[in-house]
Order: C-alpha cells, then structure tokens, then sequence
C-alpha cells in the first residue's frame, strides 16, 4: 500500500507528460506565425522519452502497487509509440501550419494520447488499462473535430466520440463483471489465478465477451468498423494517419496485454469468438476497400483488413501449447511494428500529394510518376508493403502470422488469410498501376515538403532494412516475449 | 429467496425491489386516476395553478458564456475531490505528499492559465 513510487520506471511517462504541459504552455504564449514551434519542441520530449527508454532497456520494474510494470515488451510498444509520434508530428508540421488550425492545442493533445499509448504498454490492472484506452480515445475525439467550422469533421468527430464512449461503456461493464466475479481483483495476474478453469462459467464468458467487444470498436474490427472510415476520412488527415497508427495499435497493446495477461486461462471460451472476428475483418475490410475511390477511405478499409491479421494470432492462443502461444504473441508483435510504419508512410504519402497539386481522390494519382517519381515510388513501396509483397517489410508481418496459424493447425484462418492478401493485393496495385503506367490529367509537378520527404524516405529505408535484417526485429520480439 | 449468498442471487434481490418500485409508482397513479373527480377548467391547465403567470416560452436560451464556466468549474470540484483524502493522509506522508499535490494543482493550474490566456474567463 505504502510502496515507494519508482520513479526512474516511470520516466519515460514523465519526460512526455512534462512535454505535453509545456507545448500547451508555449503555445499560449507564442505569437500567431511563431505557433509551429510546437512540432520542434514535442520532437524533442519524444527524443527525451526515448533516451528515458533506453535507460531502462534490459530492466524488470514492477511499481505502482503492481499495476504497472516495465518489461521488454511494454519498453518495445513505448519505443513504437515515441517513433510512432515524431512521424506524424513530421506528417502535421505544415498541414496544421498552413490550415490556420489550433496548433498547439493539437499537438498538446497528440502527446496526451500517446502517454496513454505509453501507459497501456505498462499497464497490469483492469484500472489502469481502462484509464489508459480513455487516455488513448478522449484526445483522439478532439483532435478529430479541430476543423470546428468543417461539418465532415463535426461529423468525424461525433461519430467517434458516440462509438468510442459506447465501446468505453460496454468494456467497463465487462470489466466489472470480472471484478464482482473474482471477488474485487483487479490486478491481472491474480485476476488469470482466480479464473482457472472456469471457462465454461457463463458470467466468465459474457465479461470477456463484453471487452473484447470494446476492443473491437476500439481496433476497428468488423462488425464494429463503420464509425472509422468516415472518421478518417473527416478528420484532418495526419489525424487520420494517428488514429489509424497509435490509437489502433494502442487498443492492440491493450488486447495483448488483456488476452496474454489476464484471460489465458480461459482461452477457449473466447479463441473461437477471435477466429470469427479475423475472419470477417479480414474479408469485409479487403472486399469493401476494392471499391473505394478516395485514397483516405481506402486506406481506412485496408486497416481495417490489416487488423483482421493481428486478431488471427488471438485465435491462436493455447495456454496448453506454449510454442504456439508464443509464436502467435510474436507474430502480433512483429505485425503491429511493421504496420505501425508502413500505414505512417502511405499516409504521409497521401498527405504530400493532397498538399500541393493533388488531391484524395484515386483518380487524380493516374500518372503520378511522370508529376512526382520520388513520391510515386514511395507511395508504391508503402503500398506493396501494405501488400505483404518483397522487396518491403511488409510481407514478413503476413508471413509470421500465417506460418504461426500454420503451426497452430488453424488451416482454415491460414487459407482466409491467403485468399484476402490476393484480394488485398489487387486494389493496392490498381493505384500503383495507375500511378506509373496511366497519362495524368494535370501536368503541373507535386510539390512536396523536405520533412515529408524526410519522413517517407526513412519510412522506405526501415521497409526496405528490415527485409534483409528480419533477425534483428525476432530478436528484439524474442526477447519482449514475457513467458 | 433463492440462496441469496450468490453472484447472481443478489441481483435477484435487486430485480425484486426494482419490481416493487414500479409497481408502487404505476399503481398509486392508476388508483389517484380511478379515485380523483376530474373538473377540468382553463385555470387548472396552467403551469402554476396558484402562482405567477409564465411570461414568454419555457425554451429560453442561457448564455453560452456559462458553459465554461460549467467546465472550469468541474475541474476545480474534482481537485477538491481529490483534495480531502489527500489532507486525510497527508501527516503519514509528509513531503512526498505535498509535492504530488503541488504538481497536481500545476497542471490543473495550467488549465486556469490556458483559460484566462485564451480570453474565456473576462464576460464581455
């Protein structure tokens, strides 16, 4: 109870917490064309945040009353979040500064989101990871509706903040089942003791039913899906870019830390609730994303799609089979990291091509190498990544997750999945065919800023790395594997 | 009562209670409508029976300056909720606890700052 608080685990939550509050303090105090200064100053607590997570590389604090807790694994989903974070401030510089939008007040509201996303890596309490995914969400509604005077983002913004409240509302009841259920345990470890062997417990099965179901709002899995696009679409598109990257992978974190943490011994009361929802995330999310024409909603439809592949690795989980275990644990690792950059890039893509001479509409990107090539042949890299296609990084995320659905003998998710790339790849390389081997309409070059440009070149240069230095990422997962 | 004991026993309890309250409220108002003698007159359909006549419509706008207010007020009262177990512990824990508390009150205290640079807090 009265436990010293550990302050030097806590550091990477501080320095950002500090940089939160002082962007929003300088902001107050900065003239009107002086307000961008806020993306340099954040850029530096996220430095700050990631020199504080090296420092503790290598460690095993437990604090907090044991509700949070720093391993590899909670270090690695920092590291993404910080990294995570200088992208999208690289993607807002000059979207927000030109948009006479509320600078300061966004980028405050970005760093509280990610300290949320910082929290629910550490999280071991039903507590905190409620907290944390309020953290994640609560910033996420404003900064959605910051174009106040556009009615799309009035709209973006609504739609998110009544789905995110809902979803909330239905994982909290859930929670407190769990809590009445276990005798008032919130901590996870106990909480994964007390449930032992009561999987077919029908209160045990609605609770967790009942979170996995916020979750799913939270991740945008099919059937809980519809507010994202319109969301994405409305709001400011380096938002966009941050709902589909950080608040996704912040809900994923939560699911790991919930499903590995706390329900393992109840696995198969809901593995087939997660075989159904991959299953119909992955088919929806690909079949509607064909038949968008706006490069905002597509990308939203095949995030959705992209999901569905993290859920297949929850479908997989066998308290009783531990190589399996780990193998899906890992594949979700390696999938949600490489995710993380290859949607950053394709958004920043869509970003730099809308700013200047461009627009969101898929027509318009017929002949894009002839205006851009540099921008072109990024955009295609991102896009075959998101393919799951070499030479980019991104087909080793759909590879881990399909040999682990191999290994776990679940052929039916491994053919699913096999099909819905191939589905996948046709519309990723209907833009790029249009891109390279169509006649543009405007002639005029695309103009694309130097930070952009330095954003999607390290985006392609990791894709491109982590093709050939794979091993080092399995390390860096073998060793955030907890059990 | 079926074995009150359990997790799902006592919600029974509750569902008889909530039961009971239903049916006392629907049931008094049936009975008052079945007893009451009903002699309506324009008098009687007027807000207040017995009181001041109601000048214009009851869909009067409030300032939307009080909304703010409304807000700025909720962050101090949960301070103040936080604030009174705080002086409860706050001998048993001596420094650590003022200094948690000074920091607490600095970043709702930024909230203030924020609010009176952006012009909310003067009423024009």
């Amino acid at each position: 109870m009265n436990s010293p608080i550990d302050l030097h685990a806590i550091t990477p939550e501080l320095v950002l917490a500090g940089t939160a509050c002082l962007v929003l303090i300088a902001d107050l105090f900065l003239p009107e064309d002086g307000k961008w200064l806020a993306v340099p100053l954040s850029a530096a607590g996220l430095i700050g945040t990631l020199a504080a997570i090296v420092s503790l590389l290598g460690e095993h604090r437990i604090t907090l009353d044991g509700s949070f807790e720093v391993n590899s694994f909670s270090l690695l989903f920092k590291g993404l979040f910080a990294i995570i974070g200088l992208f999208v401030l690289a993607i807002s510089l000059d979207h927000f500064r030109d948009g006479k939008y509320y600078q300061g007040e966004y980028y405050f509201l970005m760093l509280c989101s990610l300290l949320g996303g910082f929290v629910i890596a550490s999280s071991r309490d039903l507590i905190s990871v409620f907290i944390a995914i309020e953290l994640i969400s609560i910033p996420a509604f404003v900064m959605t509706g910051l174009r106040k005077r556009d009615s799309r983002s009035n709209e973006a913004a609504l739609k998110f903040f009544l789905f995110g409240v809902l979803s909330s509302a239905v994982m909290l009841y859930g929670m407190s089942l769990i809590y009445g259920f276990t005798g008032g345990l919130t901590n996870l470890g106990e909480i994964s003791t007390a449930l032992a062997g009561k999987a077919d417990e029908p209160i045990v099965i609605l609770s967790v039913f009942f979170i996995v179901v916020g979750f799913a709002f939270k991740i945008s899995a099919v059937p809980f899906h519809f507010w994202a696009p319109d969301t994405y679409e409305g709001a400011p598109s380096p938002v966009a870019a941050f709902l589909s990257t950080s608040s996704k992978i912040g809900g994923f974190v939560g699911l790991l830390v919930l499903m590995y943490a706390a329900f393992p011994s109840v696995a198969e009361a809901w593995r087939p609730a997660f075989a159904a929802l991959a299953i119909l995330t992955m088919t929806v999310g690909n079949l509607i994303a064909l038949r968008q024409r706006n490069i905002i909603r597509l990308l939203a439809y095949s995030g959705i799609a992209q999901s569905g592949y993290v859920l297949v690795t929850f479908a997989l989980i066998d308290p009783n089979n531990l190589d399996v275990t780990r193998q899906a644990f890992q594949s979700a690792l390696i999938y949600l990291a490489i995710y993380g950059v290859m949607d950053l890039g394709a958004f920043a893509a869509a970003v730099a091509f809308a700013r200047k001479g461009g627009s969101y509409f898929i027509d318009d990107y017929s002949g894009l190498f002839q205006r851009n090539p540099a921008l072109a042949l990024m955009l295609a890299g991102f896009l075959i990544s998101l393919a799951g296609a070499p030479p980019m990084a991104g087909m080793w995320a759909k590879l881990f997750v399909f040999l682990a659905a191999l290994e776990a003998q679940s052929y039916i998710l491994a053919i699913v999945m096999g099909i819905n790339a191939v589905v996948a790849a046709w519309y990723y390389l209907a833009v790029v065919k249009r891109m390279f081997f169509e006649q543009p309409e405007a002639q005029e070059p695309v103009e694309v800023t130097n930070v952009l440009y330095a954003a999607m070149a390290v985006a392609t240069v990791a894709l491109l790395a982590f093709l050939p230095g794979i091993n080092f990422l399995t390390e860096m997962v073998e060793r955030s594997t907890p059990f | 009562m079926p074995e009150g004991g359990t997790y799902f026993g006592q919600y029974v309890t509750i569902g008889i209670f909530a039961l009971v309250g239903v049916v006392l409220v629907l049931g008094t108002l049936q009975l008052a409508k079945l007893v009451a003698p009903n002699v309506p007159d324009t008098d009687k359909y007027t807000t207040y029976e017995s009181g001041i006549d109601p000048i214009g419509s009851g869909w009067a706008q409030s300032n939307v300056r009080y909304y703010i207010f409304a807000l700025l007020f909720v962050v101090f009262d949960v301070e103040a909720v936080f604030l009174f177990p705080w002086a409860i512990v706050f001998e048993r824990f001596g420094t650590q606890a003022f200094v948690e508390m000074v920091i607490f009150i600095g970043i709702l205290a930024i909230a203030l700052l924020y609010a009176a640079k952006k012009k909310v807090l003067e009423w024009q």
